[in-house]
């Protein structure tokens, strides 16, 4: 039994973008298909502040699934096909399963984290790339961030761990008092998003 | 001619799947649309005629004069359209059987497909008794037994079908206690427009007999619906405004914002109904048959309302590469240009819309043709 989650120290992270495209690659994604993006905080446009100068401020806040120990989108599939994984605590889904009623999209509070796939998948490249264990995409279902279940089931951490320039992304077993996660959440400040919701995300943002 | 616009929809609907759901306006950040509107809104007219026919006989007072059995026709033709609305919506249809192999007894989505089943059935069984009764092979009190689990099972439905949305924590417009109540009444409502449009052009194409007394009751009971639904509409907006927090924006963007049409066109739709129903002077048939259709109009309008505003303002509004498609274009341009409706339908959704609602209009026009739904004398 674990709890895997991801503990995100915004005071590092730059907006790079970098963890968006190694997850692309990683799991193949369709284009247009992003299942972790760099949102901005501070003003209307991406990279921009809130403020006037010389009393601005700016934050990312990168943003995939939040695996919640209380998820919103299990609770109301119809058939099971999205589900929270016993073993590691992964909130999962079974394309093959998906009927595409987006049930789920409406009950998760995470805006823009869960795609459905309205068209066949298109992708720029004629073959797939990224890892040989990555389950293919499908018309008509919908998808999101796995944690790299596949990596996980390797013993290996997400793609968007491998690529952060700034080493601003953790991860582990938060069940586990000596994970490096469990420590970070305990000695440093963080935020979660949209804790009102009662979701219990396994995601952190140290602040 | 409803059997054509059914093929023609049909057709569209197999376009839908082969070339993609990309060709209707729904994208993820409207993840539902026309067809989950349609869906709340059919589910809701079917439950006029059932509540209507069933309710004096489950308690044992004077009907409305031998329409019960047209009203729960139409009544099955609403539920069967509204089935029909779930289907064409989802991504893979062929998939429906897993509801059945791997149901998840925990999701809203299921309790609804089961109650809209029973509904289904106990509707069939309820018209089915009521013509054996006439023949004298069921007694009345097993028929009274039907019409009463009829009635549980109508308001069940409904405030199942309240409950798809009303259990969303993450949809601020949605969640509320008020939901399912709400839903009764707004199904009383339309139900109750419906089945009063469909008795009026009936007598007047000679198909039945029907005293004026007994519209005007019905109209009467319209005008309470109207004033009930009116009422929960504004205990709903008192109470998301009054804090001034996040809910007055939801108030703002319905009285002033993208949804304004819709809810003023409910608003004064329902008080013009209101009003025919309570002054004598003005329940004439014309403009009783208007009052209802407007009652029909307005509720039509609550329920794109309730769709579009769950999802007009998102959670999470910070500038980002949206995943996947996130609005339409002509949805992110019309939201660029200041605060209108993230979701508008494509043609498509209009066509395979129109090919469902010609299936409910076959189906309707079939069942007075083919079965024995007009009043005999002792219908009541």
């Amino acid at each position: 039994m674990a709890r895997y989650g991801m503990v995100i120290d915004t005071k590092r992270c730059i907006g790079c973008n970098a963890c968006s495209m190694a997850c692309k690659m990683a799991n193949n994604l369709p284009d247009g298909n992003w299942w972790t993006r760099v949102l901005t905080e501070g003003g209307d446009e991406i990279d921009t502040p809130a403020g006037i100068f010389p009393n601005v401020s700016m934050r990312y806040v990168t943003v995939s699934c939040q695996h919640c120990e209380n998820p919103a989108c299990t609770k109301v599939c119809p058939v099971g096909a999205t589900y929270k994984d016993p073993e590691t605590g992964v909130v999962r889904q079974d394309y093959d399963k998906c009927i595409g009623c987006r049930m789920c999209m409406a009950a998760c509070p995470y805006t823009g984290v869960r795609s459905f796939n309205w068209e066949e998948p298109a992708y720029s490249v004629d073959f797939a790339i990224g890892d040989a264990d990555a389950a293919p995409h499908q018309k008509h279902v919908v998808e999101k961030c796995t944690f790299c279940y596949q990596r996980l089931a390797r013993g290996e951490v997400p793609a968007c761990m491998d690529l952060c320039p700034a080493r601003a992304r953790h991860f582990g077993d938060l069940d586990d008092p000596e994970s490096e996660v469990s420590r970070l959440v305990k000695e440093r400040s963080y935020e979660q998003l949209l804790a009102s919701e009662g979701t219990k995300p396994s995601v952190y943002y140290l602040v | 001619m409803a059997a054509v616009v059914t093929v023609i929809g049909i057709a569209l609907w197999v376009f839908q799947l082969t070339s993609g759901m990309v060709n209707t306006n729904m994208r993820n950040l409207d993840s539902w649309g026309l067809y989950i509107t349609m869906f709340m809104f059919l589910v809701g007219l079917s439950a006029g005629g059932l509540i209507i026919s069933s309710v004096p006989r489950a308690f044992g007072m004077e009907g409305f004069g031998g329409i019960s059995k047209v009203a729960v026709w139409t009544s099955i033709c609403c539920t069967v359209l509204a089935i029909g609305f779930v289907v064409v919506d989802l991504g893979q249809p062929l998939r429906l059987w897993e509801l059945f192999a791997y149901s998840n007894l925990g999701s809203p989505l299921m309790w609804d497909i089961i109650v809209l089943a029973v509904y289904l059935i106990l509707s069939i069984v309820y018209l089915w008794a009521t013509l054996r009764a006439e023949a004298g092979k069921v007694s009345n009190t097993a028929l009274r037994v039907v019409s009463v689990f009829a009635l549980v099972c109508a308001v069940l439905v409904h405030s199942v079908t309240a409950w798809i949305f009303g259990l969303q924590q993450g949809r601020e417009m949605w969640h509320t206690a008020l939901l399912g109540p709400w839903f009764v009444s707004s199904a009383l409502v339309c139900g109750t427009a419906l089945v009063l449009m469909v008795v009026i052009a009936l007598r007047r194409a000679g198909y039945l007999e029907l005293d004026q007394k007994n519209v005007v009751k019905m109209v009467k009971m319209l005008g309470a619906f109207v004033c009930v639904d009116l009422y929960f509409f504004g205990c709903d907006l008192l109470t998301e405004a009054f804090p001034a927090g996040s809910g007055a924006d939801l108030v703002a963007m319905l009285t002033t914002g993208a949804l304004a049409p819709f809810f003023w066109i409910e608003i004064i739709g329902c008080a013009f109904a209101a009003v025919v129903a309570f002054m004598p002077a003005l329940r004439r048939n014309g403009l009783i048959v208007v009052a209802a259709v407007l009652a029909i109009v307005g509720i039509f309008c609550k329920r794109v309302q309730l769709l579009v505003g769950g999802f007009q303002i998102p959670n999470l509004d910070m500038p980002a590469v949206a995943s996947g498609p996130g609005l339409t274009d002509a949805g992110a341009a019309l939201q660029g240009a200041g605060g209108a409706m993230v979701y508008f339908p494509a043609p498509l959704e209009f066509g395979v819309m129109l090919g469902v609602v010609g299936l409910g209009a076959l189906l309707l026009l079939l069942g007075l043709k083919f079965l024995p739904l007009r009043p005999v004398s002792a219908s009541h």
